[in-house]
C-alpha cells in the first residue's frame, strides 16, 4: 500500500507539471497566466479521468478495484445491520443444510467404495423365477461357482444369518457384532490387515480349526491393544477361535452396522441345497463385465438346480457392489437433496427480494455514481461483489452449521444406513459449498444489480418521484415472490404427503398388543449340540422366567415383529400340485414355544394354540402347525383349515405332512409397511426344528413396566449358564419405534424444510407488502382524506397480497402434481395426489400468507391522512 | 473534445513515443509537442492516451524515468529509452515498414 501511495503522489506531481508546462506554452503565445492554466486543465480533460486511466494500466488495478468493492460492500452491509443479519442467517441456513445433505449424498452415493479398484467388486444373488427379490445362495451353489467360474480373481461369501457372536471366557459373557466369512473374503476386498494376515485358502475347508480376524477397535477396546494379540484365542459361541489378524479401523464390511469380528465360515460339502444363507461377493478379472460374469453365474446356478432336482428353480443375478449397497437409500437421499435444493432456491429468492428492497432505496446513490461516470458494468460488478461477499460470509456460517449438523446426524440420526462411517465434510463438499455460495451470491445479486443500474438518471436523482425504474424493481420483486410461494408450496405438499404416510404407517396395527412386552435375543453356543440338551435348557429357562414376579407370560421365537423375520419357506397345500416353473408360494415361517402367542398378545381365530402337552419331540410324532388369517383365507377360502395338511420347504412328495391345528391373527414380521402374507408357526421343540432353536428371541409380557424385568431375567439366565448373554434387550414399543426410524427421520427433516420454506415466504410476503404500503402511504393518505373507509384500505392492500398468493399457489400446485411423483416409492398407502395433503398444506399457506399481509395492511388502514401527506 | 487519436493506428502510439525518445530524454508535454511538430499537426496525442501509454511502456521496461529541471526551470518527469526499449523500437519499426510496404502494394495493385 505504501508503494501505491508513492506512485499516486508521483502521478499527481507529473500531471501538475504537465498542466504547468502546457500553461507556460500558452502564456508564451500571449494568454494571461490564469487563462492559460484554466485552458490547460480543460485540455487535460479531467484530471481524475486521466489518473483513472493510468491506474488502469496494471493488473493491481483489477485487484485493487475488487478489494475496494469488497470493502465498500462490507461497509454497506454493516450500514443495514438488521437486513444483513436476516440475510446472513437465511443464507447460512440454506448453505449449511445443502452442504450437510450433500456430504451424505457425496459419501454414500457419489464416492467410489473405499476399497482398491472398487469398480471390480460385484455382489451376486439368486431369485426365484418370476420373483424379482434378490436372495441369498446356498453352500452348494457357492462351492460350484467358486470351483468353476472364470470371471473373477477372487470370490467369497458372507454368511448373512450370522450377525453376532457370544464372546465368553473374558468376564461377563457378551454379544459381539460380527459375521462369518469364507477364506477369500479379505482378498476380494484387497485391503491389507493392520497386523497379521487374512484367512488362508484352506482355512474354510471342512473340519478346519476356528480362526478369526478382529477389528482395530475391538483390539483396542477388548484386548487393550495387546501387541502379542496374534495367536490369542477367543471363545465365540462356545468354540475357540485363534486370532490371525487385525483389520484397520477404516475397513468396513458389511457397512450397515459396526462389525468387530470376522470369523471363518467353514464350507462343508452340502447334503442338500438349502439353506440359502450366503451372500456371494467377487472381484472381477480385468476386462470382464458384470453382464458376462452374470451369464456365467447363471449357467452354474442352472447346473446346481439340475443336481438337486427337488430344489427350487433359481436365476442368478449380479450387481456392482456399490449399487447393491446403496440401492435402498438412494431414492430417499436424492429426494432429500431435491427438497434441500428447493429450499436453497427459496433462500436465494428471499435474499434477492431483501436486497432488491434495499437496492431501491439505494437507487439515487447509484444514479449519482453513474452521473459521475461509472459505467453500468462497473455498478453491476460492485453490487454483485456485495452480494457475493454476503453469500460467502453466510456460507462460512453455513459450513459451520453443516459441521454441527453432520455430527448430530451421525450421533442422533437413523443408523443402519450404508457407508455412514465415510460421511464427513471433505474438500469436495467444501468446494460444493463454495460453488453454491458464489452461484447463489450472483443469482440473488443479479436482479437487484440489474434493476438499480438501469439507466434512468434524471428520474432517480429526483428522490421523491416514484420513478419508472422503481416500479420495475417492484415488478421483479413480485415475480420473484410468486415463485417463492410456489416453491414453498411444492415443499409443503411433499412434506404433507410424507407426514400423512408416516401417520398411516405408525398407526398400522402390528397385529398384537405391543405394550408391556420385553424382548431380547439369546443364542446358545455350539456346545449345545444335541436336541435333548437344548430342549432341557429352554424348558428350565422358560419355567424360571414364568414364575418371576411381574411376568404374565413368556415365549420364544425365531422371528420378531415388526421387522425381524428370519426365514421364508415355500409350502404346498395338500391336494394342490406344485409347478417348478412358477414362482413358489412362500410363507414366513417361524418356530415358537406354546406360550409365545399369549406373551405377544396375538388373538386366536380358530382351533387352538400349541400346548406343552403336544407330543412332537419324537421322530415319528405327527407334525403340527398354526397358520395366520391371511393364509387361511388365501388357501382355504371358506373351508375350515383346521385338520387340513401342508408341506413346507422345497417341494418333495415324500416330505412329511403337517397338520393345521389353529388359525391366529396376522402379525407383521417384514416391516409395518409390508402387506399381509401367509405365516406358518411350528413348535420349537419339534424334532426337525430343535437345532434351529439355538438362536431365539425371548418375548416376555409383564404386568408392570417391562424394562424392569430385565435384571431378574438376566440373573435367571446366568444361573443356568453363565456363558450365554442376554442381548438386544428392548421393549416391543422400542422395536416398533426403531423400525420406523428412517421414515420418521426423513419425514421430520422434510417437514422442517417445508416449515422453513413457509416461514421464508411469509417473511418475503410481509416485506413486500410492507414495502408496497410504505411506497403508497401518501396515496393511502389521500384516499382516507377523501373519505375512503378503513376497511376499504385494508381490503385494497390485502388484495395485492392475495393476487400474488393466488398465482404462487397455482404454480405450486402444478409443480407439486409433477414433483411429488418422485416420492411415490417413499409413501405408504398414500397417493401422490392425496387430496387432504394438498388441501391442508394449501390452506396453511393461505392462512400464514394472509397473516403476513394482514399486519402491514392493518398498518396501512391506520394511516393518518395528515401524517401521510407530510410524509417525505 | 474531438479525439484526433482515433486516426492513430492501434498500437502505433507506443512506437511513436519510443521513436520520439530515441534522440533524447523528454517529459510528457515535450513528447506530445514533438509528435505534433514532426507529424505537422496530424497527430495530436491527448493526455488521456499519453499518460497510460507512458506508464505501460515504463512497466514493460522500455522506458526509464527521472525527475529533472525543465528549460523553464520547473521540475518534470523525463522519460528516456532503455536498452531493451531501443531493441523494441528497432523491431517495431522493422515490423511497421514491412506492413506499410505490404499495404502500399495492395493499395497500388
Amino acid at each position: 500500500m505504501v508503494r501505491k501511495d508513492e506512485t499516486e503522489t508521483e502521478l499527481n506531481e507529473e500531471l501538475n507539471a504537465y498542466v504547468q508546462s502546457v500553461a507556460d506554452a500558452k502564456v508564451q503565445e500571449g494568454a494571461t497566466p490564469e487563462e492559460a492554466l484554466r485552458s490547460a486543465r480543460v485540455e487535460l480533460g479531467g484530471m481524475e479521468s486521466v489518473k483513472h486511466q493510468v491506474r488502469a494500466v496494471g493488473w493491481e488495478f483489477a485487484v485493487e478495484g475488487f478489494l475496494q468493492d469488497v470493502r465498500y460492500g462490507v461497509r454497506m452491509l454493516l450500514k443495514a445491520p438488521t437486513l444483513t443479519a436476516v440475510a446472513l442467517m437465511t443464507i447460512a441456513f440454506g448453505i449449511g443444510a445443502n452442504t450437510a445433505i450433500f456430504s451424505l449424498v457425496d459419501a454414500i452415493l457419489l464416492r467410489p467404495l473405499p476399497y482398491p479398484n472398487p469398480q471390480q467388486l460385484v455382489v451376486a444373488g439368486t431369485h426365484q423365477r418370476g420373483s424379482s427379490e434378490i436372495e441369498l445362495i446356498s453352500t452348494a451353489d457357492f462351492l460350484t461357482w467358486r470351483d468353476h467360474q472364470q470371471s473373477f480373481d477372487q470370490v467369497a461369501v458372507v454368511d448373512r444369518i450370522s450377525s453376532s457372536f457370544a464372546l465368553s471366557g473374558m468376564g461377563q459373557p457378551e454379544q459381539i457384532p460380527g459375521v462369518r466369512v469364507s477364506a477369500n473374503f479379505f482378498s476380494v476386498f484387497g485391503v491389507a490387515p493392520l497386523k497379521g494376515r487374512g484367512f488362508l485358502r484352506e482355512e474354510d475347508g471342512p473340519g478346519a480349526a476356528g480362526v478369526v480376524v478382529i477389528s482395530e477397535q475391538f483390539w483396542r477396546d477388548h484386548l487393550g491393544s495387546d501387541p502379542n494379540v496374534l495367536n490369542r484365542t477367543l471363545t465365540l459361541d462356545g468354540e475357540p477361535h485363534t486370532i490371525v489378524g487385525v483389520m484397520p479401523s477404516d475397513f468396513h464390511f458389511p457397512t450397515r452396522r459396526p462389525v468387530a469380528l470376522w470369523a471363518i465360515r467353514r464350507l462343508n460339502p452340502p447334503l442338500a441345497r438349502p439353506p440359502y444363507s450366503l451372500l456371494p461377493l467377487g472381484r472381477l478379472k480385468m476386462g470382464v463385465s458384470v453382464r458376462q460374469a452374470e451369464a456365467e453365474f447363471n449357467q452354474i446356478v442352472a447346473q446346481v438346480t439340475a443336481q438337486y432336482p427337488d430344489s427350487v428353480d433359481l436365476v442368478g443375478e449380479m450387481r456392482p457392489m456399490k449399487e447393491w449397497m446403496v440401492s435402498d437409500v438412494s431414492t430417499p437421499l436424492l429426494v432429500l437433496l431435491g427438497a434441500i435444493g428447493l429450499l436453497l432456491l427459496i433462500v436465494i429468492v428471499n435474499v434477492a427480494n431483501l436486497l432488491l428492497a434495499r437496492a431501491t432505496a439505494r437507487q439515487s446513490e447509484m444514479a449519482l455514481r453513474m452521473a459521475l461516470g461509472a459505467s453500468r458494468g462497473r455498478i453491476v460488478r460492485q453490487l454483485l461483489t456485495e452480494s457475493t461477499v454476503l453469500s460467502l460470509l453466510g456460507g462460512v456460517l453455513g459450513v459451520l452449521l453443516a459441521f454441527i449438523a453432520v455430527r448430530a446426524f451421525l450421533i442422533f440420526g437413523p443408523g443402519h444406513m450404508p457407508r455412514l462411517e465415510e460421511v464427513r465434510i471433505n474438500p469436495g463438499v467444501l468446494l460444493f459449498a463454495f460453488v453454491i455460495c458464489v452461484g447463489g451470491g450472483i443469482l440473488f445479486g443479479l436482479a437487484p444489480a440489474l434493476e438499480t443500474s438501469r439507466p434512468s438518471l434524471s428520474g432517480s436523482l429526483k428522490e421523491t418521484s416514484r420513478s419508472s425504474s422503481s416500479a420495475s424493481a417492484h415488478r421483479t420483486h413480485r415475480v420473484l415472490l410468486v415463485f417463492e410461494v410456489g416453491l414453498a408450496l411444492v415443499l409443503m405438499i411433499g412434506s404433507g404427503l410424507l407426514i400423512r404416510s408416516f401417520v398411516r404407517l405408525s398407526s398400522v396395527s402390528p397385529g398384537f398388543q405391543s405394550d408391556h412386552v420385553l424382548t431380547a435375543a439369546i443364542s446358545l453356543s455350539s456346545k449345545y449340540s444335541d436336541p435333548p440338551q437344548i430342549l432341557r435348557f429352554w424348558r428350565e429357562f422358560l419355567e424360571k422366567v414364568k414364575v418371576l414376579p411381574g411376568v404374565k407370560a413368556v415365549g420364544i421365537t425365531t422371528s420378531l415383529p415388526p421387522n425381524l423375520l428370519q426365514i421364508t419357506n415355500p409350502f404346498t397345500v395338500e391336494g394342490q400340485s406344485y409347478d417348478r416353473q412358477r414362482a413358489p408360494q412362500l410363507a414366513e415361517e417361524m418356530i415358537v414355544s406354546p406360550e409365545y402367542f399369549r406373551a405377544l398378545g396375538v388373538p386366536l381365530i380358530k382351533g387352538r394354540f400349541f400346548s406343552p402337552s403336544d407330543k412332537v419331540e419324537g421322530d415319528k410324532d405327527p407334525l403340527i402347525v398354526i397358520i395366520n388369517e391371511t393364509m387361511a383365507k388365501q388357501y382355504f377360502g371358506d373351508n375350515d383349515p383346521i385338520g387340513r395338511r401342508i408341506q413346507t420347504g422345497d417341494p418333495d412328495p415324500r416330505a412329511p405332512w403337517e397338520t393345521i391345528v389353529g388359525v391366529v391373527g396376522n402379525v407383521k414380521y417384514s416391516g409395518l409397511d409390508s402387506g399381509p402374507g401367509p405365516t406358518i408357526y411350528a413348535p420349537y421343540n419339534e424334532a426337525g426344528w430343535v437345532l434351529w432353536s439355538r438362536e431365539m428371541y425371548l418375548v416376555v409380557r409383564g404386568s408392570r413396566n417391562a424394562p424392569d424385568l430385565a435384571p431378574a431375567i438376566r440373573a435367571q439366565l446366568a444361573g443356568l449358564d453363565s456363558s450365554v448373554p442376554l442381548a438386544q434387550v428392548r421393549t416391543m414399543e422400542e422395536l416398533i419405534d426403531e423400525s420406523l426410524v428412517q421414515e420418521r427421520f426423513r419425514t421430520w427433516l422434510i417437514s422442517g424444510f417445508a416449515a422453513l420454506a413457509l416461514l421464508l415466504s411469509a417473511i418475503g410476503l410481509y416485506a413486500l407488502i410492507s414495502y408496497s404500503v410504505s411506497q403508497r402511504t401518501r396515496e393511502i393518505g389521500v384516499r382516507v382524506a377523501l373519505g375512503a373507509q378503513r376497511g376499504h384500505v385494508l381490503r385494497m392492500v390485502l388484495s395485492e397480497g392475495m393476487q400474488l398468493l393466488a398465482v404462487g399457489l397455482l404454480i405450486g400446485l402444478v409443480g407439486s402434481f409433477w414433483a411429488t411423483r418422485i416420492i411415490r416409492s417413499l409413501l405408504y398407502s398414500t397417493s401422490t395426489t392425496d387430496a387432504l395433503s394438498f388441501l391442508a398444506t394449501s390452506l396453511t399457506l393461505i392462512a400464514v400468507a394472509l397473516l403476513a399481509c394482514y399486519v402491514p395492511a392493518r398498518r396501512a388502514s391506520k394511516v393518518e391522512p395528515m401524517v401521510a401527506l407530510r410524509y417525505e | 473534445m474531438p479525439d484526433r487519436n482515433k486516426a492513430l493506428v492501434q498500437g502505433t502510439l507506443d512506437m511513436l513515443i519510443l521513436k520520439t525518445l530515441a534522440l533524447e530524454a523528454m517529459h510528457a508535454h515535450g513528447i506530445q509537442l514533438r509528435i505534433m511538430q514532426i507529424s505537422q499537426g496530424v497527430f495530436d496525442v491527448n493526455p488521456g492516451s499519453l499518460f497510460p501509454a507512458l506508464k505501460r511502456l515504463e512497466r514493460a521496461g522500455w522506458l526509464d524515468s527521472e525527475w529533472q529541471a525543465t528549460e523553464n526551470s520547473r521540475r518534470a518527469k523525463y522519460y528516456a529509452l532503455t536498452a531493451s526499449g531501443r531493441k523494441q523500437l528497432k523491431s517495431e519499426t522493422r515490423e511497421w515498414r514491412t506492413q506499410s510496404i505490404a499495404i502500399a502494394r495492395i493499395l497500388e495493385a
